[in-house]
């Protein structure tokens, strides 16, 4: 367990963006609003591009200063500018299936959580500068809820928006627990994910040409 | 890497390059020696590495050897392909255009897969595949296309996702051994296995099946699948099927030999028996009421990806290089089968079954191709999958005689599936305005690569494979 009496100014600031990143992540179950699920990426992504420059600036890594500020402009700023002109076309509000309406989504994220940081709390991983022993916990709980944000959200926005902040979760993951992985490889990632986000939004642009709609309930002729 | 590794890559890239700025009809005879001229390549750097000469290791051109295959096939069909799917009007060729570049485009993506080192650009390679295929899928400009489409997107990137925490994870492990800036490749991994941390190596293997395991269609992850082979263009359902998911099960096969190497065989057998089985299991009974030729393939590929699982499972020598040589009959059958059925969908106007009579009197090549295809998938000699399947029964046997029958009663289910729907194109006559006749030696000769790999592997395994098959299976166990 960490004792938080024995924690540095630094580990005790790295600690809080990380139960940030996660608040805001689980503020996306939590939203039906498109604007406002854009809002959290926007502001989650500020969070991992700041992380990227504090774990860069205490490597002495300019590999990692440089990542952090490519993230910045791409991810909390393009990026969300680019899927507000998109949501225009689209109605504003995200439908939340009946069966499973927000207080069992966040149930079912605390649960998908509690799996996350029981799994990291087994391994022997303490190589992260960033804050060891919740640098993994808090990787997985991203990636886990974006999950099902994907899942309990049957809107293509709110979808993209999910794999979105999945990534950042993957992101926060290469920065902490691998941050000397080459630089090449790091920016390979994003363009593969800026790629990835183009053709989401080309699926889209098409999708509400055709049906007039972004709900992936229309989505459902291919079975069995 | 090498001279000729590059060559590989840049073939099909610049043919991608050269698509978008160059008209359809120059592109697509140079489409088709790309694919011929890759294959060309692809076969020398495996002959090298069967002499132990080759740049790569026996795992990498074993893998090489299923993109030789289909793209070489999907080269030559595309000639007649793009031009039977589209009208000669700008938007017509508007699709050619795009079609023959992201083809190449592609292709290049999942050569990069097994020629790659370094496990994050692996990574890369495999996401840039879906990226690619979606837009492909979504050139077929229906609502079914588009569906597919969104949920192959979706769903791969999503499970890729635990596939890249399985490369940072496993990176993270390795920092004691190999220092806080090392390059993620395969190989200092496999040296350093016995220094990595057990159970993060387990957990590094875990997200590695899940993540590279949904792209490589096994269950239960497969749900993108027969949505994406069923209602995408025929050769982009080939290249999926026949390249897409060898490529995936490169990655996994990597992922396992540095866990074996590092905690023993145990954690990747047991988990490759239940993914394996539950494949088998899922795609055996829906192969039975698929009414839809491409997605009753699509199943077919759910099945043998569950089947080469298996032989990795059953770890006795001679079902793991079972499983080695089903990964390249599996990629020449399903290929084959693809083109073939593309055809008759197309004369047919239908990809329903019930629709498609007197197929081989229709085409009397393309049907009799499908049928050989069909029945090679079923696992019937003297096709080169009956011998794959025999030498992973053989094994199982051995290992595991309780799995091994289950598998046996659910391969039993699976070839009822083929062998009903297929005898069912095949029955009666076709109506009477539907031509006769073949059109096209494109995409003949396209096929003709398919079969004559689907019968010569069934009749004997050249001794290179064998040699890069036995090599392969030792790497998987660990060694090097």
């Amino acid at each position: 367990m960490i004792n938080v009496a024995h924690l540095t100014i630094p580990e005790a600031i790295a600690g809080t963006v990380a139960v940030a990143l996660l608040l805001v992540q689980l503020s996306l179950l939590r939203s039906v609003v498109l604007a406002e699920l854009i809002t959290l990426y926007a502001l989650q992504s500020l969070l991992v591009a700041l992380i990227s420059v504090a774990v860069g600036v205490i490597d002495h890594s300019w590999e990692l200063i440089a990542l952090g500020v490519l993230t910045f402009v791409a991810k909390t700023i393009a990026l969300p500018l680019y899927m507000r002109r998109l949501s225009r076309s689209v109605s504003t509000r995200v439908e939340i299936p009946k069966r499973i309406n927000v207080t069992l989504s966040l149930i079912l994220a605390a649960g998908v959580m509690g799996v996350a940081i029981l799994t990291a709390g087994a391994l022997p991983l303490k190589t992260g500068e960033f804050f060891p022993q919740a640098d993994l916990a808090t990787t997985l709980s991203i990636v886990f809820v974006g999950f099902l944000v994907a899942i309990l959200r049957p809107n293509a926005l709110a979808q993209v928006i999910a794999f979105l902040t999945l990534e950042n979760g993957l992101y926060f993951g290469t920065v902490t627990l691998a941050p000397g992985l080459p630089f090449v490889v790091g920016v390979l990632l994003l363009l593969d994910v800026l790629i990835a986000v183009v053709v989401f939004a080309v699926l889209v642009r098409i999708l509400v040409a055709e049906e007039a709609t972004a709900s992936v309930h229309v989505l459902q002729q291919l079975n069995g | 890497m090498s001279g000729l590794s590059w060559v590989i890559i840049a073939i099909p890239a610049c043919a991608a390059i050269a698509s978008w700025l160059l008209p359809a009809r120059v592109m697509r005879p140079v489409t088709a020696l790309a694919g011929l001229i890759t294959a060309g390549c692809i076969i020398a750097i495996v002959i090298q590495t069967a002499r132990h000469q080759g740049p790569i290791d026996a795992c990498s051109a074993l893998f090489l050897l299923p993109i030789a295959i289909v793209y070489g096939a999907v080269g030559l069909y595309t000639y007649w392909y793009v031009v039977a799917e589209s009208h000669d009007t700008a938007a017509g060729e508007r699709y050619r255009r795009e079609f023959l570049t992201l083809t190449n485009a592609f292709a290049c993506a999942e050569v990069i897969v097994p020629l790659v080192t370094n496990m994050a650009g692996m990574w890369v390679a495999i996401e840039a595949t879906t990226i690619v295929a979606a837009l492909l899928v979504r050139l077929q400009g229906t609502p079914a296309a588009l569906e597919a489409a969104w949920k192959y997107i979706l769903i791969a990137s999503c499970g890729l996702a635990l596939g890249l925490v399985a490369v940072v994870v496993l990176y993270a492990a390795a920092i004691p051994a190999l220092g806080a800036h090392h390059q993620p490749e395969w190989q200092a991994y496999m040296h350093a296995a016995k220094r990595l941390d057990p159970d993060v190596v387990r957990l590094a293997f875990i997200f590695a099946l899940i993540g590279f395991g949904t792209k490589m269609g096994l269950a239960p992850m497969h749900t993108w699948l027969p949505d994406a082979h069923g209602a995408g263009p025929t050769p982009t359902s080939a290249m999926l099927s026949g390249i897409v998911l060898s490529d995936a099960a490169y990655v996994i096969v990597r992922f396992a030999a540095i866990s074996n190497a590092a905690v023993g065989p145990g954690l990747t057998q047991g988990l490759f028996t239940i993914v394996g089985l539950l494949s088998l299991f899922l795609a055996a009974f829906f192969l039975l009421q698929q009414s839809d030729i491409k997605r009753m393939l699509a199943y077919s590929s759910i099945e043998h990806m569950g089947i080469v699982a298996l032989g990795f499972a059953f770890g006795i020598p001679v079902a793991v290089g079972g499983a080695f040589l089903h990964v390249v009959n599996h990629s020449a059958s399903k290929s084959l089968a693809f083109l073939a059925a593309g055809r008759l969908a197309e004369r047919y106007g239908t990809r329903e079954i019930a629709r498609i009579r007197g197929a081989i009197g229709t085409l009397p090549i393309s049907g009799t191709l499908f049928v050989v295809a069909a029945l090679s998938l079923a696992g019937m000699p003297p096709f080169g999958i009956f011998r794959s399947e025999l030498m992973i029964l053989a094994g199982g046997f051995t290992s595991a005689p309780w799995v091994t029958a289950a598998v046996l009663a659910l391969l039993l289910v699976a070839f009822a599936g083929i062998t009903r729907w297929v005898t069912a194109t095949t029955n009666g006559t076709a109506p009477a305005e539907i031509r006769h006749g073949e059109s096209g030696v494109f995409p003949i000769a396209g096929m003709a690569i398919g079969f004559v790999v689907v019968l010569g592997l069934g009749l004997v395994v050249p001794s290179a494979l064998s040699s890069l098959i036995a090599d392969a299976s030792v790497i998987l166990r660990g060694g090097r």
